[in-house]
C-alpha cells in the first residue's frame, strides 16, 4: 500500500509538471467548448436572402409577396427578373421566388399558377429554404381558395427542457476528453519502458500490477476531476445543466476511462518508443471521434456506416452520457450502453496483459 | 558467502550471452567483474538482480534461490542500472523519497544524497541534473533501502574524469562501511583501484579470477617497458633483445615485458641508436603491469572503451 501510494503521488507530481499534458486534459476540452459554443451562439438570428419578383399586380399577388416576406428567417429584396437573378448568380440571394403574372386571374378561373423558385442544389440552405417556402404556399394557397383546414399538426418537444446545440455537445465533449485520458493515458508506458524505467521499478519490491494499478488508478482521479470541470463550466458558462444521477455520471466515467485506458495499453503493447506509438494511438483515436456520433448525430451517416458506430465504444459512452447529463433521447438502453462498454473493457485488458511487453 | 553462481548459462537466439560461469562474492567484497562490452556482465547482473531468468545454472543471493525468493532478495539489494531511469519531472528529494517508498526499510534522502555528495541538488529537479549527477542520483537510489549488496552496473561509463573520480570515492566510502558491492566495468583501471577481488569475462566466459594483485602476479613477473616509435620495430627483433618475454603492438604504441629491464633497455637504446629505419624513440616509460596487461595477455586484445 505504502509503494502503491509513493508511486501515485509521483504519477500526479509528473503529471502536473507536464505542461503538454496538462494543456491536453484540461485546457483542450474548455477551448472545444468555447469553439463550438461560438458556433452555436450564431444559430439564433440566422436568416436568409431572398429575392422576389412579383410579376402580378393583383390583391392576389401582394398578398402572396406579404406571405414571403412575413417569414421570420427570410430577408426579403424585391425587384425586376434579369437583375434578380443576376444578383443572385452572384451570391446575394439564396433563392428567388417569382410570383406569375394573372395570378388573379387564374384564380378566379380555378386553374393552377405556378410560383417559381430558383435555388442553388448544391447550397445546404436550400434544404432549409425550400420546406419553408412549400410551407408558406400551401398556407397561401388555403387562403386563396377558402378551403378548411382540417388537419395541423401541433408540435411538442418530448425533452423536459430545451434541447439546444451544445446539449448534445456537452456531453460528446465530455466522452471526448476520456477517449483522449484513456488513449493518450498509455503514452506514459511507453515512453517508461524506452527510457528503462519499468525495468528500474520491475528491480524494486514494487509488483507489476502495483505499477499497473497506480497507473490505472491515477487516470481515473483525472478523468473524474476533468468531468467536474466540464460540467461546471457547461453550467455556468453555457447553461447547460446536468440533469441526472451524479453517482450514475460518474459511474459511467469511470467505466469509460478504464475502457480506453485498456485499449490504450492493447495499442501500445509492443510499441518500442512514443514516436511509434503515437500514430498508432491516432489511427485508433480518428476515426472513433468521427463516427461515433459524439458530434454528429448517427442518423445523419450513411446507413453502411452504421454498423461501424454500433460496435464502437465510444459511440456507447456518448449515448450514456449524453442520457445522464441532458436527458437526451437514447440510442440504447443504458443497460446496453453499459454491457458494451464493459465488454470492451474486459477483452482489451486481457489482451493488454497478454501481449504488453515490460523491456 | 553472499552470491553463489554455479555453471549459469543464457543465450539469445544462437547468441551464448552467458556461457557456464561460477564464482562466489564474499561480504564486504567489492567484486568486481570486468569485460569489453557484449561480454555478458549485464547479463549476469540482471539475472542476479532478478531481471532476467537463466536457461540454466544455479545462484543465489545471500542464500536464497533467485528463482524462488526473488521479491525478498530485491528488499535487500540495491540496483544501479546502465540507464539512469528516473523519473524527469520529480526532484532529487522527491525521486528517492518514491524508491524509498516501495521498501520495508530506508534510510533517510538526506543521508543518501550525503553519500553520493548530492546534499546541494536535493530541490533541483531531475531532468537539470548533469549526466554525472544523475549517474550519482542513481547510485543514491541504490542505496536507498540500506542494501546488504549493491549492484553497480558500469556506473562511470560516459562520465567525465572528475564525476568518475568523485563516484569512486562514492564507492570507497561502501567498501569503509563493510558493504558488499557488485560492480561490472570495462575500465581496468577502475577495476584495479576498487575492486579487491574480480572475474574477468570475455565471450561470456570466466577467463581469470582473483585479486588485481594476484592476477597481474599469476600473469607477468615482469615489467612493462613502453614506447613509441615511427614505424613498429618487428617482433622478432623486440624478443631477440636480453630479457624480454613477451611484446605487442597497439595504436603505434609498444609494449615490452621484461624481467630484466635495465639491460633491456640499455639494448633498446642501443639498437635504436644503430637502426634508424624505424625512427626516434619517442615517450619511453617503464611501469607495472596492470590488468591492462593482463586483458591483453589473456585474450590478444585490448579492452576497449
Amino acid at each position: 500500500m505504502k509503494a502503491f501510494r509513493g508511486l501515485l503521488i509521483a504519477s500526479f507530481k509528473q503529471f502536473f509538471r507536464d505542461k503538454a499534458a496538462l494543456f491536453f486534459t484540461f485546457a483542450f476540452p474548455i477551448l472545444f467548448m468555447f469553439i463550438f459554443g461560438l458556433i452555436y451562439s450564431g444559430e439564433g438570428n440566422l436568416s436568409y436572402d431572398i429575392g422576389l419578383v412579383n410579376q402580378d399586380i393583383s390583391p392576389a399577388g401582394a398578398a402572396t409577396a406579404q406571405g414571403i416576406k412575413s417569414v421570420p428567417i427570410f430577408k426579403v429584396t424585391e425587384g425586376v427578373l434579369d437583375t434578380t437573378l443576376a444578383e443572385m448568380r452572384d451570391g446575394k440571394y439564396k433563392a428567388v421566388v417569382v410570383i406569375p403574372p394573372e395570378l388573379a386571374v387564374n384564380v378566379s378561373r380555378g386553374e393552377v399558377s405556378n410560383v417559381k423558385v430558383y435555388y442553388d442544389p448544391s447550397d445546404m440552405a436550400s434544404q432549409t429554404i425550400l420546406p419553408v417556402l412549400r410551407q408558406v404556399i400551401e398556407q397561401i394557397n388555403q387562403q386563396l381558395s377558402q378551403r378548411p383546414v382540417l388537419l395541423a399538426i401541433e408540435e411538442k418537444s418530448i425533452s423536459a427542457h430545451q434541447f439546444g446545440g451544445m446539449d448534445f455537445l456537452i456531453p460528446g465533449i465530455l466522452a471526448m476528453s476520456i477517449l483522449f485520458l484513456g488513449l493518450f493515458g498509455a503514452l506514459p508506458m511507453v515512453e517508461w519502458r524506452e527510457k528503462q524505467v519499468l525495468k528500474r521499478l520491475g528491480a524494486t519490491p514494487l509488483t507489476r500490477s502495483n505499477v499497473v494499478f497506480s497507473q490505472v488508478f491515477y487516470r481515473v482521479v483525472l478523468a473524474l476531476a476533468q468531468t467536474v470541470v466540464i460540467i461546471l463550466l457547461a453550467r455556468f458558462v453555457f447553461g447547460v445543466n446536468m440533469v441526472g444521477n451524479w453517482f450514475l455520471l460518474f459511474g459511467m466515467v469511470i467505466l469509460g476511462t478504464l475502457t480506453f485506458v485498456s485499449i490504450g495499453y492493447l495499442a501500445i503493447a509492443r510499441a518500442r518508443t512514443t514516436e511509434s506509438a503515437m500514430p498508432v494511438i491516432q489511427l485508433i483515436q480518428f476515426p472513433m471521434l468521427f463516427l461515433s456520433g459524439v458530434f454528429f448525430p448517427i442518423e445523419i451517416m450513411p446507413s453502411f456506416m452504421k454498423p461501424i458506430v454500433a460496435v464502437m465504444p465510444l459511440s456507447y459512452l456518448g449515448d450514456g452520457l449524453r442520457q445522464i447529463m441532458v436527458e437526451a433521447t437514447p440510442q440504447n438502453t443504458m443497460p446496453v450502453n453499459a454491457l458494451v462498454l464493459g465488454a470492451w473493457f474486459v477483452v482489451s485488458s486481457l489482451l493488454a496483459i497478454r501481449f504488453f511487453k515490460w523491456e | 558467502m553472499v552470491i553463489q553462481v554455479e555453471n549459469l548459462v543464457k543465450t539469445y537466439g544462437q547468441i551464448r550471452a552467458v556461457d557456464g560461469i561460477t564464482f562466489q562474492v564474499n561480504r564486504g567484497d567489492i567484486f568486481g567483474m570486468l569485460g569489453p562490452n557484449g561480454a555478458g556482465k549485464t547479463t549476469t547482473v540482471e539475472i542476479l538482480e532478478g531481471l532476467r531468468v537463466a536457461d540454466s545454472g544455479k545462484a543465489a543471493v545471500l542464500g536464497m534461490d533467485i528463482t524462488k525468493a526473488a521479491a525478498k532478495i530485491k528488499q535487500q539489494i540495491g540496483i544501479q542500472l546502465q540507464a539512469p531511469a528516473l523519473l524527469p519531472l520529480l526532484n532529487v528529494e522527491e525521486l528517492l523519497k518514491t524508491f524509498a517508498s516501495f521498501y520495508h526499510k530506508s534510510i533517510p534522502v538526506t543521508r543518501a544524497l550525503e553519500l553520493v555528495g548530492l546534499q546541494e541538488s536535493r530541490k533541483v529537479v531531475v531532468k537539470n541534473l548533469s549526466g554525472g549527477q544523475q549517474q550519482r542520483l542513481s547510485v543514491a537510489m541504490a542505496l536507498i533501502n540500506d542494501p546488504e549488496i549493491t549492484f553497480l552496473d558500469e556506473p562511470t561509463t560516459g562520465l567525465d574524469p572528475q564525476a568518475r573520480r568523485a563516484l569512486w570515492t562514492v564507492i570507497e566510502g561502501m567498501r569503509d562501511q563493510g558493504k558488499t558491492v557488485f560492480l561490472t566495468t570495462h575500465y581496468m583501471e577502475e577495476a584495479q583501484r576498487l575492486c579487491n577481488r574480480l572475474v574477468i569475462i570475455d565471450h561470456g566466459k570466466i577467463i581469470a579470477q582473483g585479486s588485481p594483485a594476484e592476477l597481474i602476479r599469476q600473469n607477468f613477473t615482469e615489467k612493462a617497458i613502453e614506447f613509441e616509435t615511427v614505424t613498429p620495430i618487428p617482433e622478432a627483433t623486440l624478443k631477440s633483445l636480453p630479457g624480454v618475454t613477451r611484446s605487442a603492438v597497439e595504436d603505434g604504441s609498444t609494449v615490452i615485458y621484461s624481467n630484466k629491464v635495465t639491460a633491456t633497455i640499455a639494448a633498446l637504446l642501443d639498437f635504436t641508436e644503430k637502426d634508424r629505419t624505424y625512427g626516434e624513440l619517442a615517450n619511453l616509460h617503464i611501469r607495472e603491469a596492470t590488468l591492462e596487461d593482463v586483458f591483453l595477455k589473456l585474450t590478444g586484445r585490448k579492452i576497449r572503451e
